[in-house]
């Protein structure tokens, strides 16, 4: 089944959000009338589908409706799709607010760009009168996003961004659930460089200078990190987001034969890349910054070369805590595959902010509603979230937590004790 | 050692490139066309080849066989949805490019519903063996790439100057008015340019899959501006032309990325472009079009 909701975006039965410009549809609408020999049953269909895109609906009231932006499109739609995973188990069990009616989300494909992430978090405001949004999900988009939300003064929280200073310069409506590089990475490589048996003196680090975290890693909070290591970085060289040939990159390294490699980019391009070093023949011990995410898709783009690559990561999939235990278990029932960190990280906002709605008595979008759902995440102290356990928010808006340190063993993200 | 190493990682990126580049060019060449959804093409023809090696348990030769067969279908019916119908009413030299731009986009956002948005890949024993000279290395799926755009070049080549229906694309090329007047039915033509030059931009997408382990819906978008590109930089509609341009396009790429840094990578693909337009507006090879050569 498919329904188009009002804002021209097709919502499939199983929820995946395909973003198709209201201009687009009705082109396809129009094409679709034309002669040209599509058969009758589709080209109604596709008409309905164009036809629909254009119309509005009327917006519900009485119901609590939280704004969610997130990749589902584009090169960080991998991400976007384990949080769909997790949205869809929330709410199955969780979309009642008690006196307040019903928890709705209205679901907006950002395709992990910024532009897109600014005038979607407009539209959620302006229009859809959301009272709060959760999202986005890169720090490029957040960087973009905070600010809109900021000077409309509605609570916005992502779940995910790591890049430090980000909600800091967006005081007092944004927000992070997760921690920050600055804080990940130190721990990181402290205990990378501790476990490997061939002392490390001289890395070299690679980092992806279009995402804007893993720039922001690479270009300044790493190398802090590794200097605080007393580790000296070689060479830092570049690559894009969406590259595919790491050769170039690989071959200028390996000439510089150092003890380690130091890697902060997101999985797909990181997989690329650790794929090429093995394959030119450099056998180092490899660290990948948080922003790799424990992430399936990893591991199957790297093979057999992901063996040993050592991350952090907030999310411990192994954990013995029941409610974890659970989390996986139903994520895996309805997904068919492991949840990851975005997942956990959408699960924990999901939740809080529900509490967060729940326990300060939000009934709609009102400023008050507003105001109170800001404080609740201001203050929050020691809540409990379902898989990452008590959460802090520090003045900053961040999310205060210890990484979980993360390595493939057999093609497996295991914890590193 | 190292700037050698670099010169080979420049060649194998390269040859990529003029894979795809030799399909746009016989399409511009033949019809003055910038078919902008050809890196579309290329994108489907390396999930056909997937498709065929994860389902059907094939070889990467029947694979491409699939590709080629498959997308040499799609490109007809492209022709005939898409371009045929303007042609027919005399639409405007900007409709067949916007037409072009919808398909792309149309066949991206089908094949992100069809196969998700991520990327995914061939099984990695597609990958090809690497191969060690020295201190130099490339894989046998870069050899097999850079062989087989040589062997199309040459094939394309000898298809256009000798054959009969080669011929025919020529003298359409030069006018289709008096191709008419020569008996040529030319929108069989046509058809047929559309269905050889998807046929190579689906053996390009699947040989990419093999040698770079990223097939995704988005594979096509960076395809089609490079194509641009090297059609510009090698003349416009000149197969050796497409040819020669991707390969210096891979190889200025590369050496930017390894002597400078990535972020310099497409500013100087692009010096490269403006320079060459300043110095040599018709390009590398001047013939006008894939007919004339």
């Amino acid at each position: 089944m498919v329904v188009v909701n009002r804002n021209g975006f097709i919502v499939f039965h199983n929820n995946e959000v395909l973003a198709i410009d209201n201009v687009f549809m009705a082109a396809v609408a129009f094409l679709a009338s034309r002669d040209t020999g599509i058969g009758v049953g589709m080209r109604k269909t596709m008409i309905a589908i164009g036809l629909s895109a254009v119309a509005m609906a009327t917006p519900a009231y009485a119901d609590v409706q939280i704004g969610v932006l997130m990749p589902t499109s584009g090169f960080a739609a991998g991400f976007g799709l384990e949080e769909q995973g997790s949205i869809d188990l929330f709410m199955k069990s969780y979309s009642d607010l008690g006196p307040a009616g019903k928890l709705k989300l209205v679901i907006y494909d950002t395709r992990g760009e910024p532009a897109q992430a600014i005038s979607l978090t407009k539209k959620l405001i302006d229009s859809d009168k959301v009272t709060a949004i959760i999202g986005p999900y890169l720090s490029g988009e957040s960087e973009a996003a905070f600010p809109v939300a900021n000077r409309a003064a509605t609570p916005i929280v992502t779940p995910s961004s790591a890049k430090p200073g980000i909600a800091a310069a967006n005081r007092p409506w944004a927000f992070r659930f997760s921690s920050t590089t600055d804080k990940t990475d130190k721990a990181l490589i402290e205990h990378w460089t501790k476990k490997q048996s061939k002392p490390i003196k001289n890395v070299v680090l690679f980092y992806d200078g279009k995402d804007a975290v893993s720039s922001s890693d690479g270009k300044t909070v790493m190398p802090a990190a590794l200097k605080a290591a007393n580790v000296n970085v070689l060479d830092a060289i570049s690559f894009q987001t969406g590259d595919v040939d790491f050769s170039a990159q690989v071959t200028r390294a390996k000439a510089l034969n150092p003890d380690g490699i130091v890697v902060t980019a997101l999985f797909t391009e990181a997989g690329h890349l650790v794929s090429e070093l093995r394959k030119q023949g450099m056998t180092q011990p490899i660290a990948a910054g948080v922003e790799l995410s424990l992430d399936h898709k990893f591991i199957e783009i790297a093979g057999k070369a992901s063996e040993g690559v050592l991350t952090a990561a907030e999310f411990n999939r192994d954990s013995s805590k029941p409610t974890v235990v659970q989390f996986v278990k139903d994520y895996e029932a309805a997904t068919h595959h492991l949840p990851g960190n975005s997942s956990a990280l959408m699960y924990d906002t999901l939740s809080l902010m529900r509490h967060c709605i729940m326990s300060t008595g939000v009934v709609g979008n009102s400023e008050a509603d507003k105001v109170k759902i800001r404080d609740c995440w201001a203050n929050m102290n020691g809540v409990e979230a379902p898989i990452a356990g008590a959460v802090t928010i520090n003045k900053d808006g961040d999310g205060v937590r210890q990484p979980n340190f993360l390595v493939v063993r057999d093609g497996k993200f295991v914890v590193d004790p | 050692m190292v700037f050698l190493q670099q010169l080979i990682n420049g060649v194998m990126l390269g040859s990529t490139y003029a894979l795809v580049a030799i399909g746009y060019s016989l399409i511009f060449g033949v019809l003055r066309l910038l078919h902008f959804a050809h890196g579309e093409v290329f994108m489907v023809g390396a999930f056909i080849g997937l498709g065929a090696v994860v389902y059907l348990h094939v070889g990467p030769l029947v694979a491409l066989l699939c590709a080629a067969v498959g997308c040499a279908l799609l490109g007809v019916v492209i022709e005939f949805v898409a371009f045929r119908p303007i042609r027919r009413r005399n639409g405007s030299l900007l409709a067949p490019i916007v037409s072009s731009l919808g398909v792309g986009l149309l066949l991206q956002e089908v094949a992100t519903n069809l196969f998700g948005a991520e990327q995914t890949r061939f099984p990695p024993q597609f990958e090809g063996e690497m191969i060690r000279l020295g201190g130099l290395f490339v894989t046998s799926t870069q050899l097999f790439i850079l062989g087989t755009s040589f062997v199309l070049m040459l094939a394309v080549h000898l298809f256009v100057s000798y054959t009969k229906y080669g011929m025919a694309m020529r003298a359409s090329a030069e006018s289709t008015d008096v191709a008419r007047l020569l008996g040529i039915n030319v929108d069989t033509v046509i058809v047929l340019t559309f269905a050889f030059a998807s046929a190579l931009g689906g053996v390009a997408g699947v040989l990419v899959g093999f040698a770079f382990s990223a097939i995704s819906p988005f594979m096509g978008v960076s395809m089609s501006i490079k194509g641009v590109a090297i059609m510009l930089i090698g003349g416009l509609g000149s197969i050796y032309g497409a040819m020669v341009g991707g390969l210096i396009l891979g190889v200025v790429e590369v050496m930017t990325v390894g002597y400078l840094a990535s972020s310099y990578r497409d500013a100087f693909s692009f010096a490269l472009l403006i320079i060459m337009l300043l110095v040599r507006p018709q390009g590398l090879f001047s013939g006008a079009s894939a007919a004339k050569r």
